[in-house]
């Protein structure tokens, strides 16, 4: 039997498959067949016969002399219904709590590139906060820092005490959460390269400490109102900011230094450890919204900021401390790491 | 013509000159192998930016518009209800679906349309795992959280010219095309993070040709030696010359299928006037189209006319015509001379 005739023997079948994959690009699932009278099940088990029926062909066209075209045709058809065999897996909420309060606290605690971040930013934010406040020393810093307007603009919307709207609060919990969340989310793409995301995270601590050192002077007509309004949320929002720097630094590192593995394995294996630094930043910096949307300006008493701050420091050091203190019973951690890799490959 | 051939010559000594030893055997493509659980091995091929920069482009709208849509029926309802008391929820409704989408537009639709967004869809492009499986979720969030990265450096207008306002930053996706150029997957930074590649998905595909439409291609096919036996690598360059031939004018595929025909004109001993072309598209019958000969059936019932007398063969002169002819058909006579004296030693293989 020559080659044409038995590809069009075959070609059926192939038309088959490919309605088969159509139906399945479509909907996502099989369906039942009304016209043909086939259930779901036995559509599946249908798709699996053809699917397995050109595996063969492509496995034989080179004994059978199939022309380039065809072949590459089969290429094509086995490729796409490989692709709808193992679908995507999706984002299961369950996966997402394992990462969330499993993996990323211990990530957290034993990753060097947090702990970098970590003593960049707070080390870079208190210096800044202290040349700022030193008026008399060092003249002027907190205005060629964060810049005379600016300074003007929270002078302003703190001279009066704080006392927002319900509207406010939910306004600004969504402005919030767009806003701060971006930022750190920016600073950990950034991070791949290092060096911008050190830029970012730098200067994010610097104009930040600029401002507080410029607000608790004694001088300052807001300064209260200022400390009132960032006391509850400051946990959350600056630990946030120090983690996703420390999760892009950690993806960073990946690209430069391989520790003995190739590039590209290298990378993959440090972007997979930072993904639940980066989840838990995600979550404290919509936590950090959501105080700062709704706690932060309102007009409950200082007391209750206070608590709040001293609460929400009290969860992050259980969150980091108890749930990340590695277990005895898990001494081997590279070997997981390797068997990562070798899921990847 | 010549020129060309010369250039590709140095090239190809400047290339061993670096690598005296090692050729490399890989296949210059942009097509990846990738091997199932069912040890099959397929193909993909890759999409390089020239896909993805449209793809992007397409999804950088489709965002807009996305954001858009969702926003436009909540807005109408909170108008019609109350706008006083609902307004504020609204902003916030905003801010939210303009965060999600523009973070999260990407990774939901990779992971929910099974590696595709808006963009990929239009121009054919999937994202999988190199290792061939569908992306995961996990993959998804990193490719796109870090497109940030690959966009960069971003370049402003306002260094064009002085009116323009420095809002304006276009992002230059200088480290992303780098780092596409510098992986044999053509993978961005985000790619490499992931363990992700974008393969071109498409579905075009043409039946091979199964029937011949020229004449004079099956009483040709008559002449050639019973016994001659078309090698794998010669039938895969007749089946891609077949399929790309109608794409040429007749004097580029004489030119083309010269330099094959040729030792094989010599080997089957046919004449080297033979328009080559014509003698490409009648291996291509031989090799896949026609059905083989069974016994008892008479080789004759292919129609000669298309021929109009000719006849392809060398050896063929008007002495040979002359002596110990027992049929009156002097084609069919001739033919089976060919092929019982003249060829029984020829055991002609074309490689």
């Amino acid at each position: 039997m020559r080659i044409a005739q038995r590809m069009k023997d075959r070609q059926p079948q192939w038309e088959e498959l490919e309605r088969l994959c159509d139906e399945l690009e479509m909907a996502g699932k099989a369906r039942r067949n009304a016209d043909r009278n086939v259930s779901a099940a036995e559509q599946i088990q249908r798709f699996a016969f053809l699917y397995r029926s050109a595996c063969a062909d492509l496995a034989l066209a080179d004994a059978h002399q199939m022309p380039p075209a065809t072949v590459t045709y089969l290429h094509r058809l086995v490729a796409r219904s490989h692709n709808q065999l193992y679908r995507t897996h999706r984002i299961e909420l369950s996966g997402w709590i394992q990462i969330l309060f499993v993996e990323a606290p211990k990530r957290i605690f034993s990753d060097p590139c947090v702990r970098v971040s970590a003593i960049v930013f707070f080390g870079l934010f208190c210096l800044s906060m202290y040349l700022a406040f030193q008026e008399q020393t060092f003249p002027g810093y907190a205005e060629m820092i964060a810049g005379q307007e600016a300074l003007q603009q929270a002078d302003d919307s703190f001279d009066q005490p704080l006392n927002a709207s319900f509207d406010h609060y939910v306004t600004m919990s969504g402005f919030y959460i767009q806003h701060n969340t971006g930022i750190g989310l920016r600073c950990f793409a950034w991070g791949i390269l290092m060096i911008p995301c050190l830029y970012v995270l730098a200067s994010n601590a610097i104009q930040l400490g600029a401002v507080f050192g410029y607000m608790a002077r004694s001088d300052s007509a807001a300064g209260d109102h200022f400390f009132e309004f960032v006391t509850a949320h400051g946990p959350f929002e600056l630990t946030a900011i120090a983690l996703s720097a420390g999760a892009g630094l950690r993806l960073g590192m990946g690209l430069f230094y391989t520790g003995g593995l190739t590039r590209m394995d290298s990378i993959r294996m440090n972007a997979s450890r930072a993904v639940p630094i980066m989840a838990a930043s995600a979550m404290l910096f919509v936590l950090a919204a959501f105080t700062e949307g709704f706690l932060s300006p309102s007009p409950a008493p200082y007391i209750v900021k206070a608590y709040w701050a001293i609460f929400s420091s009290g969860l992050i050091s259980f969150y980091f401390v108890i749930l990340g203190f590695p277990k005895l019973e898990t001494p081997s951690a590279p070997r997981e790491d390797m068997s990562e890799i070798w899921d990847a490959t | 013509m010549a020129g060309q051939r010369v250039c590709r010559q140095q090239l190809v000594l400047t290339q061993l000159d670096a690598t005296p030893f090692m050729v490399a055997n890989r296949p210059l493509d942009t097509t990846i192998e990738v091997i199932t659980p069912e040890n099959i091995a397929f193909d993909y091929q890759l999409a390089g930016p020239f896909r993805r920069l449209p793809a992007y482009l397409i999804d950088f709208v489709a965002r807009w518009a996305l954001i858009f849509l969702i926003l436009l029926p909540l807005y109408l309802s909170g108008f019609f209800l109350n706008f006083f008391s609902l307004g504020p929820f609204l902003i916030a409704a905003t801010f939210l679906v303009y965060f999600v989408i523009s973070w999260f537009y990407g990774t939901l639709m990779e992971t929910y349309f099974n590696g595709r967004t808006i963009g990929k869809w239009v121009t054919g492009t999937r994202v999988i795992e190199v290792n061939g499986r569908p992306v995961t979720g996990r993959g998804a969030l990193l490719r796109n959280l870090l497109r940030i990265a690959d966009l960069a450096p971003m370049y402003a207008i306002s260094n064009l010219s002085e009116g323009a306002p420095p809002l304006y930053m276009i992002p230059t996706g200088l480290v992303g095309l780098s780092s596409m150029m510098l992986t044999r997957r053509m993978q961005r930074l985000g790619d490499l993070a992931a363990g992700t590649m974008v393969v071109v998905d498409e579905k075009r595909w043409r039946i091979p040709i199964d029937e011949v439409d020229d004449q004079r291609v099956p009483a040709l096919a008559t002449y050639l030696p019973a016994d001659l036996r078309i090698s794998r690598s010669m039938a895969r360059a007749l089946a891609a010359y077949v399929e790309r031939r109608t794409e040429m004018t007749p004097a580029r595929r004489r030119e083309i299928a010269k330099h094959l025909i040729d030792p094989v004109l010599d080997q089957i001993g046919f004449r080297p006037e033979i328009d080559p072309d014509l003698m490409m598209y009648t291996l291509y019958y031989h090799a896949f189209l026609k059905t083989e000969i069974r016994t008892g059936e008479n080789p004759h019932d292919v129609d000669l006319t298309p021929l109009r007398g000719f006849s392809p063969l060398r050896q063929f002169t008007a002495a040979d015509a002359g002596k110990g002819d027992v049929r009156d058909d002097d084609l069919g006579h001739s033919r089976d001379s060919h092929t019982s004296d003249s060829h029984a030693s020829n055991q002609a293989e074309v490689v």
